[in-house]
Order: structure tokens, then sequence, then C-alpha cells
């Protein structure tokens, strides 16, 4: 124990900030689980909304918006993670030139500032073009989009799922020893070659704790999914739109996530069945946590044998 | 600075035990040898301390064997020649030459004008005080310096007669020639094998397969005296060997890019003194087949492995030619005073 009443004062705040974090982590765990895990049965995981039962509060099931938010996770993560790697080895090995560095670095940093709403707004202008009428629908003869489907929504998706990869992935880049990068070149090696087996390899952990991130910040968005996605929660998923053949017609098409089933069954949207809505939060709490784990699990393999 | 080991200052002594060990190793190789007829720890052979005893003059060497397209060596060197012993490789056949090199990191000049001549087949030492700029030197002469974006590199470092500044040359083949060792191991993060089969991997379409590798792995891994001690665990992490394995580890590594030149930047310096005699035996194993250039920051092992020594002081060689005359008799009086050890 420090004796100075100042150390005192300092460890004491240090304890008092961590205890404060637990507890209220622990209080928030602990009333999802308590209020959700009682909605949480099979037929709620397997079955979509019941439209015109959700007044009632026997919401049906959130397949549907578990589907989604797991389509737009991976569809904008399959952007984001080689984009995102992408620029961070620009930004850490190469950056040259350095204007085009300067303006990168800028350019992520107004991304991750700028709330997914405003973003949203751009994409709606973007993608209701005629011309990218096949990423959603046509609007009958106007040559207009609808601009909300799945395609549009994880193409925004990926632009906010970007900065946290690029930022961690560069931390991580750096924390590379130089001597391994020298030792490389001293083999002979090109620098594309260091990168590739030297650089990115002992970046791996950091470039995993990035697309968690990015991960988190896809699924936990609400606007990009009113906006470019719709807000079809109550509408089922075509038939068959599990079938390979009918993917690109799935991505095309409307649909919801957690976060916006979520938002629309609580008391404060339409559906005003809290119950439902607690069971998808807690849902969602598990996914987001489970691919946390298994992404930090992966990045950390052993090397060889013990 | 450390004091020196041998506080006899006779120089035959020294000599004769210098020889002695020399030729106790080439006993091991011999016994290798007989057992393995292809065992390529076998070093050529040389003169032993029966065949040269202390104080007899060796014949120079003919300076016509010379390669032709090599640089002339250095006027010290040429003049060493004339008390050239046997074993020591002969100093007009040149791997390395480097003429007037001038190295300036953001217009601060480290080295001004240097020349340095490296004989086929023998151990360089580069000696000097801190910031003489020894390590600048040895990372011109494989490019590494350039990395550094501030870096200006005027002079000549010729290769086999081959200026490696010139423009055509090809950087990733010049570093497999040159290889490097650093003062921190550095093995990469991965298994004891793919540490050695990393610079014969190349970005073929197909990889190579690792019973392919196997033969010449194990074959780095014995010349830098390793194999005995991974050859079950070749797929442990190469971070878990110790300091001085992880050294050694990195020198097959080297050696699997099969390089005619070794630089090595202080490789003892981290580590403890057994596994710095350990290293030390493997440079004087290697020497002949290859050449190795080392700087040291260490007299007495530049004493003990050295065949030729240059002692640098603030970016300028002062003095180079025979380890045993830079050492034992300099012509400089600032030699004579860091080789005693009064600084440094």
């Amino acid at each position: 124990m420090p004796t100075r009443l100042s150390d005192r004062v300092g460890v004491a705040t240090a304890y008092a900030a961590g205890g404060v974090l637990i507890i209220a982590v622990t209080v928030i765990m602990s009333w999802l689980v308590w209020q959700g895990i009682g909605t949480i049965s099979w037929d709620f995981l397997t079955t979509g909304p019941a439209p015109g039962s959700l007044e009632q509060g026997v919401a049906g099931g959130i397949l549907p918006a578990l589907v989604g938010t797991l389509i737009v996770i991976i569809f904008g993560m399959l952007v984001a993670i080689p984009l995102g790697l992408g620029v961070a080895i620009f930004l850490t090995e190469y950056r040259q030139p350095s204007w085009l560095a300067k303006g990168t670095d800028t350019a992520i940093d107004l991304i991750f500032g700028v709330p997914s709403v405003v973003f949203a707004l751009f994409g709606l202008a973007i993608f209701s073009q005629g011309w990218l009428a096949w990423l959603s629908n046509p609007v009958g003869d106007a040559g207009m989009a609808t601009a909300q489907s799945f395609f549009c929504a994880s193409l925004m998706m990926a632009l906010i799922g970007l900065p946290p990869v690029v930022r961690s992935s560069q931390a991580a880049i750096i924390g590379v020893p130089n001597q391994q990068r020298e030792a490389s070149y001293a083999l002979g090696k090109g620098r594309l070659t260091t990168i590739r087996r030297i650089v990115v390899p002992g970046a791996r952990p950091g470039i995993a704790t990035g697309i968690v991130l990015g991960i988190g910040r896809i699924a936990g968005d609400t606007a990009i999914v009113w906006i470019l996605l719709g807000g079809a929660v109550l509408q089922s998923p075509p038939d068959g739109w599990y079938l390979p053949w009918n993917l690109v017609d799935f991505l095309r098409s409307e649909g919801s996530t957690l976060t916006t089933y979520i938002y629309f069954s609580s008391p404060a949207g339409e559906g005003n069945s809290p119950g439902p809505a607690y069971g998808a939060a807690f849902v969602l709490m598990v996914v987001i946590l489970f691919v946390n784990i298994a992404l930090i699990r992966l990045s950390r393999r052993k090397i060889g044998k013990r | 600075m450390e004091p020196m080991d041998t506080p006899s200052n006779d120089p035959t002594d020294e000599r004769a035990a210098r020889q002695e060990w020399r030729h106790a190793h080439d006993r091991t190789s011999d016994l290798q040898a007989a057992g393995n007829p292809t065992d390529p720890t076998m070093v050529p052979p040389v003169a032993t301390a029966d065949a040269e005893p202390a104080g007899t003059q060796a014949a120079p060497p003919a300076a016509s064997t010379a390669t032709p397209a090599a640089a002339q060596p250095t006027e010290r060197i040429a003049k060493s020649m004339t008390e050239h012993p046997a074993h020591v490789p002969n100093p007009s056949d040149l791997v390395l030459a480097i003429r007037g090199l001038r190295v300036a990191f953001s217009g601060n000049e480290i080295l001004h004008g240097v020349d340095i001549d490296a004989p086929r087949g023998a151990v360089v030492a580069l000696v000097g005080p801190s910031g003489c700029g020894k390590t600048t030197l040895l990372r011109s002469i494989n490019r590494l310096t350039e990395l550094a974006p501030t870096a200006s590199i005027n002079g000549e470092i010729q290769l086999d007669g081959q200026n490696v500044y010139d423009r055509g040359t090809d950087l990733n083949l010049l570093r497999r020639r040159i290889g490097m060792v650093f003062q921190q191991p550095n093995p990469f993060p991965m298994t004891i094998f793919d540490n050695v089969a990393f610079a014969m991997r190349e970005q073929a379409k197909t990889r190579p397969s690792r019973s392919s590798l196997m033969p010449a792995v194990q074959d780095v891994l014995q010349r830098a005296g390793l194999w005995d001690e991974v050859k079950d665990n070749l797929d442990r992490n190469a971070l878990s060997l110790s300091g001085g394995q992880q050294q050694r580890l990195c020198i097959a590594r080297t050696l699997a890019a099969n390089p005619e030149v070794i630089l090595m930047d202080e490789p003892c310096s981290a580590l403890d003194p057994r596994s710095t005699a350990r290293i030390e035996e493997l440079i004087i194993q290697l020497a002949g087949s290859l050449t190795v250039v080392i700087v040291t920051h260490n007299l007495a092992q530049a004493k003990r492995i050295g065949d030729y020594a240059a002692y640098l002081l603030n970016g300028d060689v002062i003095e180079q030619g025979l380890a045993r005359k830079v050492f034992e008799d300099p012509d400089q009086q600032s030699t004579r005073d860091f080789v005693s050890g009064m600084f440094g």
C-alpha cells in the first residue's frame, strides 16, 4: 500500500473506476439475461415474427432479424476486412506519397467520427439511382431504385466497419518489431513477401481485435438498417430464401436486423412487446460475445507443437 | 570495455593457442567427415600448429591468384602479405572490397570514405568504440542502410568485383549472397523448421513440400551446430529456444540462403559466455567455406576469431590488416590505445 496520501487517492480512484465499470456491466447483463432468457425458445429462434399478433405481445420469432444481422455482418466485413487491411498496410509499410497517406488518415478519422445515419442518408441518394437498381429493386418505370436491400445496407455497413479494422491493424503492424522485417529483407525477401509472411501474421491478434470491433459496430447499427434495409420487421423472408440460387434475389430484398427488431418491439416502438425485445437483445449479446471469443481464439493460434 | 582475456602479452603464446584451437576444430570436422564423407561441416584443411612453428614466417602467397575482376587490395593489406601466415586466407583474393564508402543520415556523415578488404574465406573483425560507424558499415554491405529514407550512400562496395550499388543489382539476390546475423537473436515467431525453410521457400506457384526441404534444413542446422538439440522438436516455436540457440538458429536461417558472405553485427553481445563460445566456434568452422565480416565490441573475441581486423574511429578506418598485427603490433598510436583498453 502506498504511503503518500496522493498515491492512496490515486489507487483508490483507479479501484473505484474499475469497480463502477464492473458493476454497470454486471447490472446491464443480468437485467438482459433475467428479462430475456424467459422469451428464448426454439420457436423464438426459428420462426418469423407473426404479423398482427405483435401488438398483443405475442410476437412470434426473430429468425429473419437474426439472419439479417448475420448477413450484414458477413457481407459488410467481406468488404471491410480486405479494404481495411490494405489501407492499414499502406499507412504503415508504404506511406508514399505522403499526401495520400495524410488524406487517408483524415478520411478514416472522419468515417470513424461521423454518425452512421449521415452515411445512410448519402447511401439512399446514391443507391436510389436507376443504374444501381441491380443492388435493390427498381421503382416502377421512374428510373429509380428502392435503395433498400441487404446489398445497399451491407455496403454502407462496410464503411462503418472499416475504421476499427484500419486503426487496430495499423497499431498491430507498427508493433511488429522492425528486427523481423530486417531479418526477412536480409534473407533476400522483397517487401511484399515480408508483409505477407512476416508482418501480417505477426499483427494477427491486433487485426482480429479490429475485426471484432468492426463487427460490433455493424451489429449495433440501427440507422443504416432503417434507411437502407427498410423497416420490414414484420415481413417474413420469401419462401426458400436460404437456397443458394435464391441468394442474389434475397440480398436484393428488404429485411431487418436484431437492432431494428429490438427497437420495433420495445415499448418505444410500434410493437410494444418488451419480452421479445429483451429476448432479441439477449441473443444479439450472445452472438457478439461468441464471435469475439471465436475470433480472438483463432488469432492467438499457437505456433507449433508444445 | 571489458578486459582482455589474455593477461600475457607474449604474442607467441597466443598465436600458438589460437592455432591449437583451430587444430582441434579441424580434428572435429575430420571425425565428422570420417562418419559422413559428404558432411558439409568439413572445412578446408588448414595448417596446424605443428606444421607452422610459432615465429616462423610462412611464404607469401602468390598475388597472381587474385580474381582478375576483383579490386586490388589496399596498400596496408598488401604490405601485410609479407608476413602472411599460411593458415590465414589469401589477402589478394578479395570477396568484398569497400572503396571510399561515405554514408550520411540527414546530412550527418557517419562514414567518411572507408576502404575495407575482406579476403575470401576469412573472418574479418571490425572493431572500434561505440558510434564509430561499424554497424552502419556492415549494414551498407547488404544494403540495409538504405531502408532508412534519410540515408545517403556514396562509394563502392564490390562483391566479386561487382559494385553492389550498381543500378541493375538484384537486391534480393544480393541479400541472399550476403547474409546477415543481427545483434539480438531475431528468429521469426514460427516453428524452428519454418524459420530455417524461410529463405528456401520461393514465391513459386507450388510451395516445396516439407519432406523435400527436410534434407537441406537438416544440413544447415548441422552446419550451425544446432541439429542435435532440435532434431526432435522441429515443430516447436523458435521463440521457446534459449538465446544462444536462437542465435544459432538465425545463423542456420542465414546459411539456408547459401550466402558467400555472412555479416554479423555483434552476434554474441546478448549471450552468456558459454553460448558466446559456441558461436565463436561456429564462426571459425564456417570461415573458409564462406567469408564472415563481424562487428564486435569485444576485443578478446576479435582476437580469438579474427583473421583480419579493421579498427574504425569516428567514421574512418584507422588501421586494418592481419588481426595479429592490428592487435599486437599496431602502427597507429590510436589503435595501440584502443587495443590496450585505454578507451572504447
